[in-house]
């Protein structure tokens, strides 16, 4: 069975292979705080092609989380370029980034970022919602994105109701609510148990085998583990860009069947 | 979008029950006075009106002007004049007679009472008509005849005689200097509602009766006013216009000297004296609509603030500035519109329940409801405008790091 998905997986690949997602060109950050200013981010080039599954290092205060705000287009670099989709962020209004983070990036993040005394399934639809999807539609995929992460079951349950592992299962459901190429994860363990980590790093790996570009931002080593390029800063500079020659394979027990559907092809790259 | 907004709103509305209630009140209160007190002044209205109604709203009066300087014996009327503005103007005149009235002390037996008694004609009874329950009305033949038959109120009569049907009793008194003995012929009876009787000044202590005119003009045959009803189809500008236009010529005299006061005039200044006086007390009563308002855009501040996170977990979901300053917009809206239905409620509730303890018709206007909803959404809207661009103002990092 998994045979028979892994072959479909390397031929949508191949078509997008070469295809870069993300692309820094001297990327300058400075934060002016009026008495002083700090470069958060020194030049940085880097590119992320698609399919890729990244991790981003670095102790607090390296300029990673500084990056991720900036990849996920939720602040704009000082000076630099950032293409996301060939798409330059830095020209972009606050309602333009929006419908860019809308369409584009799946934000998982490391509290959760459920919206309270709302249901599983309300927030599952929320980036629906706002790409102004029919509310028939966004339910029912809603419903089906719940379902590939195990918890349609919990779709009526307010986020105070599920564990830290369900909440972000809900969180991941809702990151691919409207098929991103960008999944943009930021510390998605650091609130969680060791099997539940463990678990969601999985549905991280099925979901780069199904052909989705996944951005981990973390600072343990292995949660980093995973993926398949770990990318370390420190002070504001990429210190290290090297290939995981042996990501860490999850149990096999994770499903994630249908969660994932390539935007380009059209097709599923793993079915059921 | 717009349900889904809707929804929203009523859910942080449920969220925090108490809150939003409390935030309500003050709309509650705002448009439940402004209601009521509308719709009181209009109940008012009403009543005038149906006052106008019964007392007849083709009703005239014609006399010679107050500022008339030389008065002369001619510009009073006589019975025959009226008759010949009778012949003259025909069809369109139901009724008319000499205004005669005279306030006079009776003694049937061992009781006396002060007695009004009115001079009519038997057509009165065609314009004011009165149930007849015991005995007939005045007829042609107690008119021409001046026979001392009277037609008697029948809580007069009660009180004058100790029994209604009266018919057949008699009573004496004196008028213009004449003691006389006077036979009741009919005992009539006129509903009124508490405002008519208030208005009209039911003085219990006082009988009241109707006597022949001719018993009252004679022997001088002079009185002031013109009194008469108009047909029901006439139109009383140009009518009123040619009768005075008659009498001047009648009179030799010119129109302006001559005053009319007409029902048709009389209730419309009463009605907009009553209607300026519930727009006035209506206007302070949306002050406090005002001070609603600003406890809205209060509490809707504290929710922005404590709301920050979920605005930057929406933004960050893609969000536009114009979806989250539309939340809090409806929010806001929708907040101040419950409030003003449930003022509405409120309102009728008082206004009805008023209304039946005084036995009086109440008139609640749907336009007035309409329009008092309208713009308590109009007032949630417009203090909702500040802490909804806050909210949507907000820069999305910050509002994620928020605690």
């Amino acid at each position: 069975m998994f045979g028979r998905n892994r072959t479909k997986k390397v031929s949508c690949l191949a078509e997008n292979e070469n295809a870069e997602l993300i692309r820094l060109e001297n990327l300058v950050k400075i934060y002016d705080t009026g008495a002083i200013k700090v470069l958060g981010l020194k030049k940085i080039n880097l590119t992320i092609r698609r399919g890729e599954f990244v991790a981003i290092m670095g102790h607090s205060g390296s300029g990673k989380s500084t990056l991720m705000n900036i990849l996920g287009c939720l602040d704009r670099p000082t000076m630099g370029h950032y293409y996301l989709d060939g798409i330059d962020t830095a020209e972009l209004s606050p309602d333009e980034l929006s419908a860019i983070r809308n369409k584009k990036i799946g934000f998982v993040f490391q509290s959760f970022n459920l919206i309270a005394r709302t249901s599983a399934l309300k927030n599952v639809e929320l980036p629906m919602t706002y790409a102004r999807i029919p509310a028939k539609k966004r339910a029912a995929r809603a419903m089906e994105l719940l379902d590939c992460v195990g918890l349609s079951e919990r779709a009526d349950h307010m986020p105070n109701e599920l564990s830290g592992g369900q909440r972000q299962r809900v969180a991941i459901a809702r990151a691919l609510a409207n098929e991103p190429p960008l999944l943009l994860a930021d510390e998605p363990t650091g609130n969680l148990d060791t099997a539940a980590s463990v678990e969601i790093m999985e549905i991280f790996s099925e979901l780069h085998k199904a052909g989705a570009t996944v951005v981990v931002v973390t600072h343990e080593e292995n949660i980093a583990a995973f993926t398949d390029r770990i990318i370390r800063f420190s002070d504001g500079r990429i210190i290290s860009d090297e290939i995981n020659p042996n990501p860490t394979k999850g149990s096999g027990n994770v499903h994630t069947a249908g969660l994932y559907r390539n935007r380009e092809t059209g097709k599923e790259a793993v079915t059921c | 979008m717009l349900g889904e907004n809707m929804m929203m709103a009523f859910h942080a509305i449920r969220a925090n029950k108490m809150r939003s209630f409390l935030t309500m009140l003050g709309i509650i209160i705002g448009i439940g006075s402004v209601i009521s007190i509308v719709s009181i002044g209009d109940t008012m209205r009403g009543l005038f009106s149906d006052l106008y109604k019964d007392v007849g709203l083709t009703q005239a009066y014609v006399s010679i002007g107050y500022t008339v300087a030389d008065v002369r014996q001619s510009d009073y009327f006589t019975l025959d004049e009226l008759d010949r503005i009778r012949e003259v103007f025909g069809d369109e005149i139901s009724y008319i007679d000499s205004d005669s009235s005279v306030g006079t002390e009776v003694t049937a037996g061992r009781t006396k009472m002060k007695f009004d008694f009115q001079g009519i004609t038997p057509e009165y009874q065609d314009v004011q008509p009165v149930d007849i329950i015991y005995g007939r009305y005045l007829n042609e033949g107690d008119l021409l005849g001046r026979r001392k038959n009277v037609v008697m109120e029948v809580k007069s009569a009660r009180k004058l005689f100790g029994t209604e049907n009266a018919v057949g009793k008699t009573f004496r008194t004196t008028i213009y200097g004449t003691t006389d003995e006077y036979s009741v012929v009919g005992v009539y009876k006129k509903d009124m509602n508490a405002f008519q009787a208030l208005l009209m000044g039911a003085d219990s202590d006082r009988g009241s009766a109707f006597i022949p005119e001719t018993i009252l003009t004679w022997p001088n045959d002079s009185f002031y006013f013109c009194h008469l009803f108009a047909a029901e189809d006439v139109d009383m500008n140009d009518f009123m216009n040619r009768l005075v236009n008659y009498i001047a010529r009648m009179k030799g005299r010119n129109p302006e000297d001559f005053r009319t006061v007409t029902a048709v005039d009389e209730m419309g200044s009463v009605d907009s004296v009553m209607g300026a006086l519930s727009m006035a007390v209506g206007g302070i009563a949306a002050i406090s609509l005002l001070v609603g308002g600003i406890g809205i855009m209060n509490i809707m501040l504290v929710s922005v603030t404590e709301r920050t996170r979920e605005i930057g977990i929406r933004k960050a979901l893609g969000a536009r500035t114009r979806d989250v300053m539309l939340q809090f917009l409806t929010e806001s809206a929708i907040l101040s519109a419950c409030g003003g239905v449930i003022g509405v409620i409120f309102a009728v509730a008082l206004v009805s329940v008023g209304g039946a303890a005084f036995g009086l018709p109440v008139v609640i206007r749907p336009g007035v409801i309409v329009m008092a909803v309208s713009f308590s959404a109009v007032v949630g809207i417009f203090f909702g405008m500040y802490p909804a661009s806050k909210a949507a103002k907000a820069d999305p990092i910050d509002a994620l790091r928020y605690e």
